[in-house]
């Protein structure tokens, strides 16, 4: 049997955690820069706003409703992660991390010995009580119907929170009520081919033949179709596959003009993508980096990219923000009003493979790259870093609403009255 | 938790071993005896006299255990109408008690939003001065 646990609107039930003001009102976060609406808690939902829309376009109806906005966290919500992910982790031999805020667990042929759904019961309550995050917990005999059940318990199909699709009957009547764009694994376009094939529900993919599903689409769909049915076949990588890409982008807090600032942005960003590049050991040969005017005022249209290329694939940060400053001179333009800049690295190497040249001009140190992300992992992201970003950032992110870092700051931990 | 016991290098060609390394085990770890819930435990900061004859003083640090079994008589923290607030709860007589501050006790009623956060399982005092925490101290 397999679970899936996720936390029910987890930015928003984070915000509420270590402010108890907040737990009866209609919370809100927003994304990075306070541009949209990322999370809402159910009051928030009761009010009749959407997820990721702007937030200017609903924050005179959220403020008659007394909503609480809050600036994305993620201090807060990574640490709430990482302590919800072990106590769920406790109920069962293997889980694997899907998300932030969901994971799965597979509990192979055991079979609790209170029933699965007093177990499912025991997840939500053990997370709520050590966490205070409310939970859902949807059990079943695959990944896929693990993931439908959840989906069944967040609709209240079933009593709250919990939910478990082991007998015939109750999964058929959970995927003829579930349309199969909500089938785990199953996109918007493969959708719309199934909904042109007249499969429309859950239960109606369940029953495409094997065969046919492989044959008019892929053996991915096929194997959802087994799972569907109650044949584990999914399994999941026990590492995540390195990524291909890696961009560090960002709109600012207000308009840039300055050539300095918008080379102190490119730098920053640079450091980002540099960083990340040496976490899963790859190296960049070829980089991007680009700025540009707001693309939806009406007048002003600029947009500017520049690539490099290295003779060495590199993954120091001082060798990639050389780079990045060299370009600059590029990128700018006097009386461009910048909206928003950017780094991607898009040709990416193993660090392992790449070749040293007899007469190449790098001076790339992983021992001192090595020292600082040490140094910043344990004192904080941006305890050591490059003088070129400046230290002093005018264009940095709009955070307006941000709530403390209750369990990783000192100076931020909860006050309590006595 | 991961304990590792720091070994160091050794290459077997110059001095001699300290007769002392078979011996070395890990230091004294204040969480180990602070902490027994570490994913249920939260820190917070007292603010306020009235939990004096308990021994917490304004300032102090209080480790709070969201999974520790409950007694009849607990320092607990508790959202009381939407503030953390530290007592001593009778839990028998629904009551809040205010030790050594002479205040009275503070009777739970109908109308009163109450929810138990975690039961207080140790305070730290700071005897000195601490940077890392002054700007949140009043």
């Amino acid at each position: 049997m397999f679970a899936l646990v996720d936390a029910n609107s987890f930015y928003a039930s984070a915000e509420k955690v270590f402010d108890p003001a907040l737990r009866r009102k209609p919370v809100v976060v927003l994304t990075n820069n306070d541009g949209c609406i990322c999370a809402l808690c159910d009051r928030a939902k009761a009010i009749g706003v959407k997820k990721f829309g702007p937030y200017h376009k609903a924050s005179q109806q959220l403020a008659r409703h007394g909503a609480v906005i809050r600036s994305s966290n993620y201090a807060l919500y990574d640490d709430l992660s990482a302590k919800m992910m072990q106590i769920i982790g406790r109920f069962a031999p293997q889980q694997h991390v899907y998300s932030i805020d969901e994971c799965f667990l597979d509990f192979g042929r055991w079979c609790p010995p209170q029933g699965w759904k007093a177990l499912a019961a025991t997840i939500k309550d053990t997370v709520y009580q050590e966490l205070r995050l409310p939970v859902s917990v949807g059990i079943g005999l695959t990944p896929t119907l693990a993931k439908a059940a959840s989906f069944a318990a967040k609709r209240r199909l079933s009593s709250p929170g919990v939910a478990l699709l082991a007998n015939p009957q109750v999964i058929n009547t959970v995927l003829t009520s579930m349309s199969v764009q909500d089938v785990w694994g199953i996109g918007k376009r493969i959708s719309a081919r199934l909904q042109a094939m007249q499969i429309h529900s859950a239960a109606e993919l369940a029953a495409l033949p094997v065969a046919e599903a492989r044959r008019a689409f892929n053996v991915e769909v096929a194997r959802t179709v087994q799972e569907l049915r109650g044949v584990p076949c999914l399994s999941w990588d026990a590492q995540r596959a390195d990524k291909k890409q890696i961009y560090s982008t960002r709109a600012f807090g207000r308009p840039v003009t300055e050539a300095a600032e918008l080379r102190q942005a490119l730098a920053w960003h640079g450091e980002q993508v540099a960083e990340k590049l040496r976490r899963q050991h790859s190296a960049v040969k070829t980089l991007t980096c680009f700025a540009h005017a707001n693309p939806f005022a009406s007048e002003g249209h600029y947009h500017a990219t520049r690539l490099h290329t290295f003779a060495l694939p590199v993954s120091d940060s001082r060798e990639i923000v050389r780079a990045i400053t060299a370009q600059l001179p590029a990128l700018y333009r006097q009386g461009i009003k910048f909206h928003k800049c950017g780094v991607g690295a898009i040709d990416i190497v193993s660090a392992k493979t790449v070749q040293p040249d007899l007469f190449s001009q790098l001076d790339s140190r992983p021992d001192v790259m090595a020292c600082m992300d040490a140094i910043n992992s344990r004192y904080g992201a941006d305890t050591l870093g490059l003088a070129a970003k400046g230290n002093q950032p005018q264009w940095s992110m709009k955070r307006q609403f941000l709530s403390p870092q209750f369990t990783t700051n000192w100076k931020h931990i909860p006050k309590i009255l006595c | 938790m991961l304990k590792v016991i720091p070994i160091f290098a050794q290459a077997g060609i110059s001095g001699f071993e300290s007769p002392a390394a078979q011996y070395r085990e890990l230091g004294l770890d204040l969480d180990e005896l602070l902490i027994e819930h570490p994913t249920a435990t939260f820190i917070g900061q007292a603010q306020g006299d009235s939990m004096t004859g308990v021994g917490i003083f304004d300032g102090d640090l209080l480790i709070v255990d969201r999974a520790a079994m409950p007694t009849p008589l607990d320092v607990v923290v508790a959202n009381l109408n939407g503030a953390f607030v530290c007592k001593l709860f009778d839990r028998k007589a629904s009551a809040l008690l205010s030790p050594g501050s002479g205040q009275q006790p503070y009777q739970l009623a109908e109308g009163d939003w109450f929810e138990e956060e975690g039961i207080v399982m140790r305070s730290v005092r700071m005897h000195r001065y601490v940077r890392q925490l002054a700007r949140c101290l009043r």
